[in-house]
């Protein structure tokens, strides 16, 4: 009979802790807490252990807790930061590319040229030897206008009128030779990619003129 | 508080802004941390817990359903792995249960025998470990129900999505942990 009681009401007072029951349970709850003592205690019982946990303080997170978790975070930040700061820039970031892309281009045709044949530009009156991977400018003969020469050494005993470039080789002028304008030596990368800059920059212009003068 | 919660978990999922996440974790800090004490019932396990239930949430995030409340999201983050830890360790508690249901009692009468001091403080700190080392002495499943419905004072609709069990079942594990905590704390 008691085991009955307990196991009905404990159900019914369960509920009622949770909000759970309706009016009619509620006044047979309360009837019976009235009259069964032992049910009423256990009532009693579970409502104080409930103010007690209930009752117990709120606990807050440590000081310094938030500075610790983002001490932990995966690496992400640099990317991020450089995001905004590429957002920011636009113009930074669009010049840097064109270089990045520029200079990747003028190496790697570097690259393709070296080692390469000799070539000659500007003028047709020299003496090229390949196996020695020398170019002459003749006692006597006159260059006119500009040399360049590339992936070979140069010898001027002439005369050139114009500048004398020379790319990945040397140049010597020979006691009786005359160069009137600049000479150039380039054999490094950089140095090579100026170079280009300047002649590509050059030839855009150009360009720019002639179709201008076709239209 | 939803708007902004909605706003913050945008930018970190957009950018992986980082300042919005610690704009969160400060928003959360408090009821995350004190899940995790109440679950381990010490100070340097809660805070461990804590901190790695937000580094999964931040891990995590893109598998965050916006159409979902945060907080259960995270809250289920941070049970799950005081569930995990304990379960571990269990070992060492299931044995101490029955000690520290005795060990309840002697704190009770502690704190009953300085009710007429005037030091109200170690009162209140007496009392609150007692209560602690109750809660610390349930069975996870059922401990984590009472955490969240008492001290966190979720719905049982919210508990039952935060530890992702049947209505019924949370209200099973609430009376059972109920009944388990009158036992020690109810009957002095």
């Amino acid at each position: 009979m008691k085991m009955a009681c307990q196991k009905k009401y404990e159900t019914l007072l369960h509920k009622y802790l949770d909000g759970e029951t309706n009016q009619e349970e509620r006044t047979e709850l309360f009837h019976h807490l009235k009259t069964c003592e032992e049910c009423a205690r256990h009532y009693r019982e579970l409502k104080k252990t409930m103010m007690l946990v209930q009752s117990s303080s709120h606990i807050d997170a440590p000081a310094g807790f938030t500075e610790n978790v983002m001490k932990n975070l995966p690496e992400k930040k640099k990317r991020v930061s450089w995001k905004k700061w590429s957002r920011r820039h636009p113009f930074f970031v669009a010049a840097s590319l064109f270089i990045i892309l520029m200079a990747s281009s003028l190496i790697s045709v570097w690259n393709e040229q070296a080692g390469e044949e000799i070539s000659v530009q500007g003028s047709r009156d020299v003496a090229i030897d390949e196996e020695a991977g020398t170019v002459i400018v003749p006692e006597g003969e006159t260059v006119e206008g500009d040399l360049t020469v590339r992936n070979a050494k140069v010898e001027v005993k002439g005369e050139v009128s114009g500048d004398l470039t020379v790319i990945n080789g040397e140049q010597y002028l020979a006691s009786a030779g005359e160069v009137s304008g600049e000479i150039e030596e380039v054999d490094q990368v950089l140095e090579w990619v100026w170079y280009h800059t300047k002649r590509i920059t050059k030839d855009v212009f150009t360009m720019g003129e002639e179709t201008g003068e076709q239209e | 508080m939803d708007a902004v919660v909605k706003r913050l978990i945008r930018e970190i999922k957009k950018e992986g802004d980082q300042d919005a996440f610690a704009e969160l974790v400060d928003l959360y800090k408090d009821k995350v941390y004190q899940i995790a004490y109440r679950m381990t019932g010490n100070s340097y396990e809660a805070q461990d817990m804590a901190q790695e239930a937000f580094l999964r949430a931040y891990a995590n995030l893109e598998s965050y359903d916006e159409s979902r409340k945060f907080s259960t999201w995270l809250f289920r983050i941070t049970t799950n792995l005081c569930i995990d830890r304990l379960r571990k360790k269990k070992p060492d508690y299931s044995l101490d249960a029955e000690i520290q249901g005795t060990d309840g009692l002697t704190g009770y009468s502690q704190v009953a025998a300085s009710e007429t001091l005037p030091e109200d403080q170690v009162v209140t700190l007496e009392m609150q470990e007692w209560v602690q080392r109750a809660i610390s002495g349930l069975p996870e499943k059922y401990r984590a129900a009472v955490v969240l419905r008492y001290i966190e004072d979720l719905s049982i609709t919210e508990i039952s999505d935060v530890l992702d069990l049947p209505e019924n079942t949370v209200k099973t594990h609430i009376h059972r942990g109920r009944e388990a905590l009158r036992k020690r704390l109810g009957n002095a």
